[in-house]
């Protein structure tokens, strides 16, 4: 009996551990994601009252918590991603990530009093939702902006693709890339040097 | 008919002169890409895309420059309204012909409101009722019927676009209703002033995007190719659909 119990005990423990941290999020959690991260931007890295510096820290931390990079990286190398060692995905993540805070940065220094409201979202996919927004523009009309969200391997909602006015950011740079890479017979190495060369360039005019 | 011959020397000419080279058969991810990619005159391409770039910035560019130095913001909208609502009768017509009959409704009354209360044209006081704009084009109402796009294709001038719109870029300036009005009336220049102060108009408002474009990719030319297709086929599913509204539940119906 005693054993029994202690079985049944392990079981449930096991059973516990073995569940998901936790349920599957829903299109509403989604879309607050959204929502929050583009509240949170507005608030802290928008502007010009803070430095450059300052700027790209802030968002860098936003940034990097709420996007998929390792799944971005992968979508946008498309087979050039597979042929790359593990130290130049790495690589390639990394000044991904350095160029993206800095184009980002850039954009958000030239803040006019946009606001992002978000309006809907839907099911994408087996993990996947798309939030639909716009961007709220004082001297223009609204800007549709369709965001992609699926839930990382680590459980949380990260952001995998920004659609703007159709165009998709993940799609553009993947052909731009691409090329490049194609443009050099495929030398990953030249892509890492290309990267490098527009970070350098663009702290230098920053 | 020699006109399929004539047409297959021709291509194999502008061929020998600027095709790319396909990728190998046996390398599935390398001619999916090609395929996609939808660019066999790239090096023809990249010439004329490189004239394009020159010319912009030497002219266009600096031309955009000066006019959003010397004029106000509240000038350079009224000015963009009027052209706009100068090409009413041109899109009333598209969306005519691709079968959008709300479309054509919104067309109108932007045209008539915008032409009456929004003195004449320098006004889009139909927006803010909830009437907001749209774009059609010869191209997109060739899409509409059926008719693919071809391959990539570099204008001078003109820019991105492909063989499609570029026959349907050509064919509006016979089809536009206000052209004929006005040079019925010996108002050509009124045509000739609408291109040029529409094309520096439309240059202003995307001086900061192609900045942004220019300043952040590695390539100009495929980030470039690869936006233009996206915006393209976003613009073509929504003549399709003949959506008008915008997503803003505030202005919906």
């Amino acid at each position: 009996m005693r054993s029994f119990i202690k079985a049944t005990a392990t079981l449930a423990v096991a059973l516990f551990l073995a569940l998901p941290a936790r349920a599957d999020h829903t299109p509403e959690e989604a879309q607050s994601f959204i929502q929050n991260l583009a509240n949170q931007a507005i608030s802290t890295v928008a502007g010009r009252q803070i430095s450059d510096a300052e700027r790209n820290d802030r968002f860098r931390k936003l940034f990097v918590s709420a996007f998929d990079l390792p799944a971005i990286s992968q979508f946008v190398l498309a087979r050039y991603w597979r042929s790359a060692s593990p130290e130049q995905q790495q690589e390639f993540v990394k000044l991904f990530e350095d160029m993206q805070v800095l184009n980002w940065a850039q954009r958000f220094k030239d803040y006019h009093g946009e606001s992002l409201q978000v309006l809907s979202s839907a099911k994408d996919g087996d993990k996947g939702f798309t939030v639909d927004s716009q961007l709220n523009r004082p001297s223009a009309g609204p800007m549709p902006v369709v965001w992609k969200v699926h839930q990382a391997e680590d459980g949380k909602i990260r952001v995998t693709d920004i659609v703007v006015e159709g165009v998709s950011m993940s799609i553009t740079q993947r052909s731009d890339y691409n090329s490049l890479l194609q443009a050099n017979g495929g030398k990953f190495d030249e892509l890492l040097k290309a990267l490098q060369t527009k970070i350098d360039q663009m702290r230098a005019n920053g | 008919m020699h006109l399929p011959k004539i047409l297959g020397i021709a291509a194999l000419l502008i061929c020998l002169s600027g095709c790319a080279t396909p990728p190998p058969a046996d390398d599935p991810d390398a001619v999916a890409d090609f395929e996609q990619i939808n660019d066999p005159l790239e090096p023809m391409n990249r010439v004329t895309f490189d004239f394009n770039l020159w010319l912009d910035d030497n002219v266009l560019a600096p031309a955009a420059r000066v006019y959003r130095y010397v004029t106000p913001a509240f000038f350079r909208k009224r000015v963009a309204d009027l052209v706009a609502n100068l090409k009413s009768p041109l899109l009333f017509a598209n969306d005519v012909l691709e079968g959008n009959v709300s479309r054509a409704g919104v067309t109108l009354s932007r045209f008539v409101l915008n032409s009456t209360f929004g003195v004449a044209g320098i006004m889009d006081v139909a927006t803010p009722m909830g009437l907001p704009a749209h774009e059609a084009d010869l191209g997109t109402t060739l899409a509409v019927w059926g008719v693919g796009e071809g391959p990539y294709l570099v204008l001078p001038l003109f820019g991105p676009s492909n063989p499609r719109d570029a026959a349907g870029l050509a064919a509006e300036s016979f089809l536009d209703p206000l052209s004929y009005y006005l040079a019925d009336n010996h108002m050509r220049w009124v045509s000739t002033t609408r291109f040029l102060v529409g094309g520096l108009s439309q240059r202003e408002e995307y001086l900061d995007t192609i900045e942004d474009i220019k300043r952040t990719s590695l390539d100009y030319y495929s980030a470039l190719r690869s936006l233009k297709r996206q915006s393209r086929d976003a613009l073509i599913r929504d003549a399709k659909e003949g959506k008008w509204k915008t997503q803003d539940p505030r202005n919906q119906p």
